[in-house]
Protein backbone atom coordinates (compact mmCIF):
# COMPACT_ATOMS: atom_id res chain seq x y z
CA UNK A 1 0.00 0.00 0.00
CA UNK A 2 1.16 3.39 -0.95
CA UNK A 3 1.00 5.92 2.03
CA UNK A 4 0.80 9.82 1.63
CA UNK A 5 0.23 12.21 4.22
CA UNK A 6 -2.33 15.59 3.23
CA UNK A 7 -1.81 18.77 6.01
CA UNK A 8 -4.16 22.02 6.14
CA UNK A 9 -4.13 24.84 8.47
CA UNK A 10 -6.99 22.99 10.31
CA UNK A 11 -6.68 19.41 9.26
CA UNK A 12 -10.61 19.09 8.46
CA UNK A 13 -11.60 20.67 5.09
CA UNK A 14 -8.08 21.02 2.70
CA UNK A 15 -6.81 18.12 3.88
CA UNK A 16 -9.67 15.62 3.89
CA UNK A 17 -10.56 17.21 0.62
CA UNK A 18 -7.22 16.39 -0.81
CA UNK A 19 -7.56 13.01 0.70
CA UNK A 20 -10.29 11.64 -0.80
CA UNK A 21 -9.64 12.96 -4.34
CA UNK A 22 -6.31 11.34 -4.39
CA UNK A 23 -7.55 7.86 -2.74
CA UNK A 24 -10.22 7.77 -5.36
CA UNK A 25 -8.40 8.89 -8.72
CA UNK A 26 -5.16 6.58 -7.81
CA UNK A 27 -7.10 3.81 -6.98
CA UNK A 28 -8.94 4.23 -10.89
CA UNK A 29 -5.43 4.36 -12.20
CA UNK A 30 -5.40 1.05 -10.47
CA UNK A 31 -3.04 1.76 -7.17
CA UNK A 32 -3.48 1.01 -3.63
CA UNK A 33 -3.45 4.17 -1.86
CA UNK A 34 -4.26 5.43 1.43
CA UNK A 35 -4.01 8.83 2.55
CA UNK A 36 -4.09 10.51 6.22
CA UNK A 37 -5.27 13.78 6.73
CA UNK A 38 -4.03 16.23 9.72
CA UNK A 39 -3.15 19.61 10.95
CA UNK A 40 0.43 20.81 9.51
CA UNK A 41 1.73 22.14 13.01
CA UNK A 42 0.96 18.31 13.66
CA UNK A 43 3.74 17.23 10.84
CA UNK A 44 7.06 16.22 12.34
CA UNK A 45 9.86 14.94 10.38
CA UNK A 46 9.97 11.31 12.77
CA UNK A 47 6.38 10.66 11.35
CA UNK A 48 6.76 11.58 8.23
CA UNK A 49 8.63 9.03 7.26
CA UNK A 50 6.25 6.48 8.01
CA UNK A 51 4.61 8.23 4.26
CA UNK A 52 6.28 7.70 0.92
CA UNK A 53 4.76 10.86 -0.53
CA UNK A 54 3.72 14.39 1.43
CA UNK A 55 0.84 16.27 -0.03
CA UNK A 56 0.97 19.81 0.90
CA UNK A 57 -1.90 22.53 -0.06
CA UNK A 58 0.36 25.30 0.46
CA UNK A 59 3.77 26.41 -0.13
CA UNK A 60 4.29 26.44 3.61
CA UNK A 61 6.95 26.92 5.67
CA UNK A 62 7.72 23.71 7.53
CA UNK A 63 10.62 23.54 9.99
CA UNK A 64 12.20 20.86 8.57
CA UNK A 65 12.84 19.77 4.92
CA UNK A 66 10.70 16.29 4.15
CA UNK A 67 12.68 12.93 3.87
CA UNK A 68 10.14 11.82 1.27
CA UNK A 69 8.82 13.38 -1.76
CA UNK A 70 6.65 16.04 -1.52
CA UNK A 71 3.80 17.17 -4.15
CA UNK A 72 2.02 20.37 -4.15
CA UNK A 73 -1.74 19.14 -4.46
CA UNK A 74 -3.88 22.55 -3.89
CA UNK A 75 -4.71 23.45 -7.25
CA UNK A 76 -7.17 19.92 -6.60
CA UNK A 77 -8.60 22.45 -4.18
CA UNK A 78 -10.60 23.81 -7.04
CA UNK A 79 -12.52 20.37 -7.66
CA UNK A 80 -12.01 21.53 -11.71
CA UNK A 81 -10.08 17.93 -13.36
CA UNK A 82 -7.96 19.88 -15.80
CA UNK A 83 -6.55 21.33 -12.75
CA UNK A 84 -6.46 18.37 -10.50
CA UNK A 85 -4.88 16.05 -13.55
CA UNK A 86 -1.15 17.51 -13.14
CA UNK A 87 -1.27 16.63 -9.27
CA UNK A 88 -2.39 13.35 -10.06
CA UNK A 89 -0.19 12.76 -12.75
CA UNK A 90 3.13 14.17 -10.79
CA UNK A 91 1.66 11.25 -7.88
CA UNK A 92 2.26 8.31 -10.47
CA UNK A 93 5.18 9.58 -11.80
CA UNK A 94 6.89 9.48 -8.24
CA UNK A 95 5.10 6.13 -7.40
CA UNK A 96 6.42 4.75 -10.87
CA UNK A 97 10.07 6.22 -10.36
CA UNK A 98 10.23 5.16 -6.44
CA UNK A 99 9.14 1.39 -7.44
CA UNK A 100 6.19 2.62 -4.56
CA UNK A 101 3.42 0.14 -6.26
CA UNK B 1 -32.28 32.01 19.77
CA UNK B 2 -29.45 29.05 18.71
CA UNK B 3 -28.91 26.39 15.76
CA UNK B 4 -31.83 23.80 15.24
CA UNK B 5 -30.44 20.21 15.38
CA UNK B 6 -30.48 19.91 11.55
CA UNK B 7 -28.41 18.83 8.78
CA UNK B 8 -29.26 22.60 7.25
CA UNK B 9 -25.71 24.14 6.01
CA UNK B 10 -27.46 27.90 6.15
CA UNK B 11 -28.73 29.62 8.92
CA UNK B 12 -31.12 32.41 7.83
CA UNK B 13 -29.43 34.63 10.38
CA UNK B 14 -26.28 33.54 9.64
CA UNK B 15 -25.87 35.50 6.33
CA UNK B 16 -23.69 39.14 6.34
CA UNK B 17 -23.66 41.75 4.19
CA UNK B 18 -20.47 44.27 5.79
CA UNK B 19 -19.29 47.00 5.71
CA UNK B 20 -15.99 46.20 7.51
CA UNK B 21 -12.94 46.59 6.07
CA UNK B 22 -10.20 44.11 7.94
CA UNK B 23 -10.39 40.57 8.34
CA UNK B 24 -10.55 41.21 12.52
CA UNK B 25 -13.17 43.14 12.51
CA UNK B 26 -15.28 41.07 10.06
CA UNK B 27 -14.49 37.94 12.39
CA UNK B 28 -15.61 40.51 14.79
CA UNK B 29 -18.66 41.07 13.83
CA UNK B 30 -19.73 37.75 12.44
CA UNK B 31 -18.37 35.61 15.88
CA UNK B 32 -20.51 38.05 17.82
CA UNK B 33 -23.48 37.12 16.21
CA UNK B 34 -22.74 32.97 15.54
CA UNK B 35 -21.54 33.19 19.54
CA UNK B 36 -25.55 34.39 20.32
CA UNK B 37 -26.79 31.36 17.98
CA UNK B 38 -24.57 29.13 19.87
CA UNK B 39 -22.53 27.94 16.92
CA UNK B 40 -19.34 29.02 18.21
CA UNK B 41 -17.05 28.99 21.15
CA UNK B 42 -15.55 31.61 23.17
CA UNK B 43 -12.40 32.47 21.29
CA UNK B 44 -13.42 31.72 17.81
CA UNK B 45 -12.87 35.07 16.37
CA UNK B 46 -9.09 35.49 17.84
CA UNK B 47 -8.23 31.61 16.55
CA UNK B 48 -9.68 32.49 12.86
CA UNK B 49 -7.53 35.49 12.84
CA UNK B 50 -4.42 33.25 14.03
CA UNK B 51 -4.88 30.51 11.80
CA UNK B 52 -5.86 32.97 8.55
CA UNK B 53 -2.37 34.24 9.88
CA UNK B 54 -0.55 31.52 9.64
CA UNK B 55 -2.55 29.49 6.75
CA UNK B 56 -4.42 31.58 5.07
CA UNK B 57 -7.29 30.39 2.80
CA UNK B 58 -7.98 33.13 0.16
CA UNK B 59 -8.92 31.35 -3.35
CA UNK B 60 -8.30 32.95 -6.41
CA UNK B 61 -10.63 32.53 -8.97
CA UNK B 62 -9.43 34.72 -11.14
CA UNK B 63 -7.87 31.37 -13.10
CA UNK B 64 -11.36 30.51 -13.28
CA UNK B 65 -12.95 33.57 -14.87
CA UNK B 66 -11.33 36.87 -14.46
CA UNK B 67 -14.86 39.09 -13.91
CA UNK B 68 -15.10 36.64 -10.56
CA UNK B 69 -13.99 38.31 -7.41
CA UNK B 70 -11.50 36.60 -4.57
CA UNK B 71 -13.02 34.44 -1.94
CA UNK B 72 -11.85 33.04 1.19
CA UNK B 73 -12.97 29.96 2.99
CA UNK B 74 -11.68 30.73 7.00
CA UNK B 75 -12.18 28.30 9.40
CA UNK B 76 -10.83 27.08 12.39
CA UNK B 77 -10.15 23.85 14.62
CA UNK B 78 -13.09 21.84 15.32
CA UNK B 79 -12.79 22.88 18.96
CA UNK B 80 -13.86 26.31 18.63
CA UNK B 81 -17.30 25.22 16.70
CA UNK B 82 -20.26 23.12 17.88
CA UNK B 83 -22.31 22.75 14.03
CA UNK B 84 -21.37 22.34 10.99
CA UNK B 85 -22.37 25.06 8.97
CA UNK B 86 -21.02 27.38 6.19
CA UNK B 87 -21.34 31.37 7.05
CA UNK B 88 -21.95 33.55 3.51
CA UNK B 89 -20.69 37.18 4.19
CA UNK B 90 -20.60 39.67 1.38
CA UNK B 91 -17.45 42.53 1.59
CA UNK B 92 -18.44 45.60 0.39
CA UNK B 93 -15.38 46.46 0.40
CA UNK B 94 -12.13 44.46 -0.97
CA UNK B 95 -10.11 43.13 1.92
CA UNK B 96 -6.87 41.29 1.61
CA UNK B 97 -6.62 37.51 2.57
CA UNK B 98 -3.46 35.60 1.84
CA UNK B 99 -3.38 33.10 -0.90
CA UNK B 100 -4.24 29.49 0.35
CA UNK B 101 -2.29 27.69 -2.04
CA UNK B 102 0.70 29.77 -2.47
CA UNK B 103 0.74 32.07 1.07
CA UNK B 104 3.42 34.68 0.10
CA UNK B 105 0.61 36.38 -2.33
CA UNK B 106 -1.77 38.61 -1.20
CA UNK B 107 -5.68 38.69 -2.85
CA UNK B 108 -8.06 41.38 -2.68
CA UNK B 109 -11.27 39.33 -1.64
CA UNK B 110 -14.66 39.98 -1.76
CA UNK B 111 -16.77 37.10 -0.27
CA UNK B 112 -16.01 35.17 2.30
CA UNK B 113 -17.45 31.18 2.82
CA UNK B 114 -17.07 30.56 6.58
CA UNK B 115 -16.42 27.02 7.44
CA UNK B 116 -17.68 25.83 10.84
CA UNK B 117 -16.94 21.73 11.21
CA UNK B 118 -17.20 20.37 14.35
CA UNK B 119 -16.54 16.75 12.59
CA UNK B 120 -12.86 15.58 12.02
CA UNK B 121 -13.84 13.29 10.07
CA UNK B 122 -17.16 14.53 8.12
CA UNK B 123 -17.89 12.24 5.31
CA UNK B 124 -19.65 15.50 3.16
CA UNK B 125 -16.71 17.83 3.02
CA UNK B 126 -18.36 21.51 2.87
CA UNK B 127 -15.42 22.84 1.54
CA UNK B 128 -15.60 20.56 -1.97
CA UNK B 129 -19.27 22.18 -1.78
CA UNK B 130 -18.49 25.40 -1.73
CA UNK B 131 -15.99 24.90 -4.40
CA UNK B 132 -18.79 23.01 -6.54
CA UNK B 133 -21.16 25.44 -6.23
CA UNK B 134 -18.46 28.02 -7.76
CA UNK B 135 -17.44 25.56 -10.53
CA UNK B 136 -20.62 24.50 -11.51
CA UNK B 137 -22.96 27.38 -11.70
CA UNK B 138 -23.26 29.38 -14.88
CA UNK B 139 -21.47 32.38 -14.64
CA UNK B 140 -24.15 35.05 -15.10
CA UNK B 141 -26.10 33.35 -12.29
CA UNK B 142 -23.07 33.16 -10.12
CA UNK B 143 -21.80 36.91 -10.98
CA UNK B 144 -25.59 37.92 -9.70
CA UNK B 145 -25.12 35.91 -6.41
CA UNK B 146 -21.89 37.55 -5.41
CA UNK B 147 -22.77 41.08 -6.22
CA UNK B 148 -26.25 40.56 -4.47
CA UNK B 149 -26.85 42.54 -1.12
CA UNK B 150 -30.23 41.11 0.25
CA UNK B 151 -29.55 38.71 3.07
CA UNK B 152 -32.73 37.22 2.59
CA UNK B 153 -32.27 36.90 -1.08
CA UNK B 154 -28.63 35.00 -0.29
CA UNK B 155 -29.98 32.56 2.24
CA UNK B 156 -32.89 31.45 -0.28
CA UNK B 157 -30.22 31.57 -2.99
CA UNK B 158 -27.93 28.99 -1.24
CA UNK B 159 -30.41 26.68 0.28
CA UNK B 160 -31.66 26.76 -2.70
CA UNK B 161 -28.37 25.02 -4.74
CA UNK B 162 -27.60 23.29 -1.99
CA UNK B 163 -30.94 21.24 -1.35
CA UNK B 164 -30.80 19.62 -4.55
CA UNK B 165 -27.34 17.54 -3.46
Amino acid sequence: MIKILAACGAGINASHQIKDALEKEMKSRGYDVHCDAMMVKDVTATMIKDYDIYAQIAKTDMKFKPAIPVVDAGAILYRMPAMAKPVYDNVEKIIKEKGLN
Amino acid sequence: MSIPVSHELFHPDAVFVTNQTSQAAIFQEVAAQLHQLKAVKPGFAQALLAREHDYPTGIDLSVLNSDYPNVAVPHTEAEFVNTRMIVPIKLMHPVMFGNMIDPSVQLPVSYLFMLLNDELDSQTNILAQVMDLITTTPTKQLTAFFNETNRATIYSLLSTYFSQD
